[in-house]
């Protein structure tokens, strides 16, 4: 690895890599740019599937049979890609890239293979149910759903259960990573958002950066130019913690649903599981009628 | 079963994720945005267990449900 490695920071959709985004990009010697969808692109090149009999194929496999050595492929298409990250720190002023596009994450062993050995990962983690139900939010506002979300919606017809399960996929993938690499470091939004100063010293200390004093506020109060990522984080001039455990206000049988999806992997990443009350069927029953009475009185009103 | 000042507090601080320490027994909290209507089916499903009766229209106002002193004095009507 070269001395002043890129930094990839991997979260799922919804996980503040926005703001962390953000918090780099405010320090002196990083530039990291709104969201570029360069390495889910190299992934997507990257992308084989067996065939017929357990036959590869891809573009690793098909370039193999014209010559290319698997490494050679790889150096090009991580040239190519860590090419305009590099181009845009130089423009930017400044010694060292940074990369996060959320979507990433469901492509992390392709960018793992491609970006092992050279780069630093930054894995960040939020509570699945907050993320399953900013997941909804994300998509009640944007009205559909991105290819890598529109998998799981066809798989199961609860949103809230779709968005559950791509967190589980996404969230063990970069723990994976977290816990088998090296140069890899594990933080979650919680603790971000609660100490946002020392979860980026530890941040900074693991990329071999100077801490840089008031760099929250200027990453906040920035009027830096916009891109793809987080709407919500450029409306915000500081980092609170009102977007943790919004979970808790989901109807309980949505609370049962979700822990049964998530728990292990909740558990796995050192969140406490989410104890569940089952509802009885004379329960949702009422609920659905105390809901439906409701509406009726906000129409009336 | 009388429903107790500490337990509605505790339902609206962990339940609804309501912010009260700001908050007075008489702070309005539906028509004040501090709680969001998504949260009003579960409070009357939470009422209706504590005080073992059903709901009517005419019961789901703001007089009875805006403040913290409000939704007591009806819990008790309730339960008289």
């Amino acid at each position: 690895m070269s001395e002043r490695p890129g930094i990839v920071i991997l979260g799922t959709p919804r996980s503040g890599t926005t703001l962390l985004r953000r918090l780099l990009d405010a320090h002196p010697n990083i530039a990291c740019p709104p969201e570029t969808y360069v390495l889910s692109g190299a992934a997507r090149f990257l992308h084989e599937e067996s065939f017929a009999q357990g036959l590869k194929i891809g573009a690793l496999f098909g370039l193999g049979y014209a010559g290319f050595e698997d490494t050679e492929v790889l150096a090009r298409l991580r040239r190519f890609a860590f090419g305009f990250f590099e181009e845009h720190a130089a423009k930017a002023g400044k010694a060292r890239w940074a990369e996060k596009t959320a979507f990433d994450a469901f492509h992390v062993p392709a960018i793992r293979r491609l970006c092992a050995g050279h780069v630093k990962f930054i894995c960040l983690h939020r509570h699945g149910l907050d993320v399953a139900a900013s997941l909804g939010e994300l998509t009640d506002k944007t009205g559909g759903y991105v290819e890598e979300l529109h998998r799981y919606v066809t798989r199961h017809p609860q949103p809230l259960e779709a968005f559950a399960h791509a967190w589980v996929d996404t969230a063990s993938a970069i723990e994976d990573l977290a816990e088998q690499d090296d140069d890899a470091l594990s933080i979650r939004y919680e603790r971000l958002t609660e100490d946002p100063e020392a979860v980026l010293a530890e941040v900074l200390a693991f990329v071999d950066e100077p801490y840089d004093d008031g760099i929250v506020e200027r990453a906040l109060g920035s009027s830096e130019h916009v891109g793809f990522g987080d709407w919500k984080t450029y409306a915000r001039a500081k980092v609170d913690t009102r977007s943790v455990a919004r979970w808790k206000s989901l109807p309980a049988a949505s609370q049962t649903m979700l822990a049964g999806v998530c728990n292990p992997t909740l558990e796995r990443l050192g969140y406490d599981a989410v104890s569940t009350e089952e509802e009885n069927d004379e329960d949702a029953r009422r609920r659905y009628e105390l809901g439906l009475l409701l509406g009726r009185l906000k129409k009336e009103d | 079963m009388a429903l107790t000042r500490d337990a509605l507090i505790q339902y609206l601080e962990e339940k609804a994720r309501v912010d009260l320490s700001q908050a007075e027994d008489d702070t309005e909290l539906f028509s004040t945005g501090l709680v969001d209507s998504f949260a009003m089916v579960d409070l009357l499903v939470f009422l209706e267990k504590h005080t073992g009766t059903k709901m009517g229209p005419e019961d789901i106002t703001l007089d009875n449900l805006d403040s913290v002193s409000r939704i007591l004095a009806f819990a008790r009507e309730q339960t008289a």
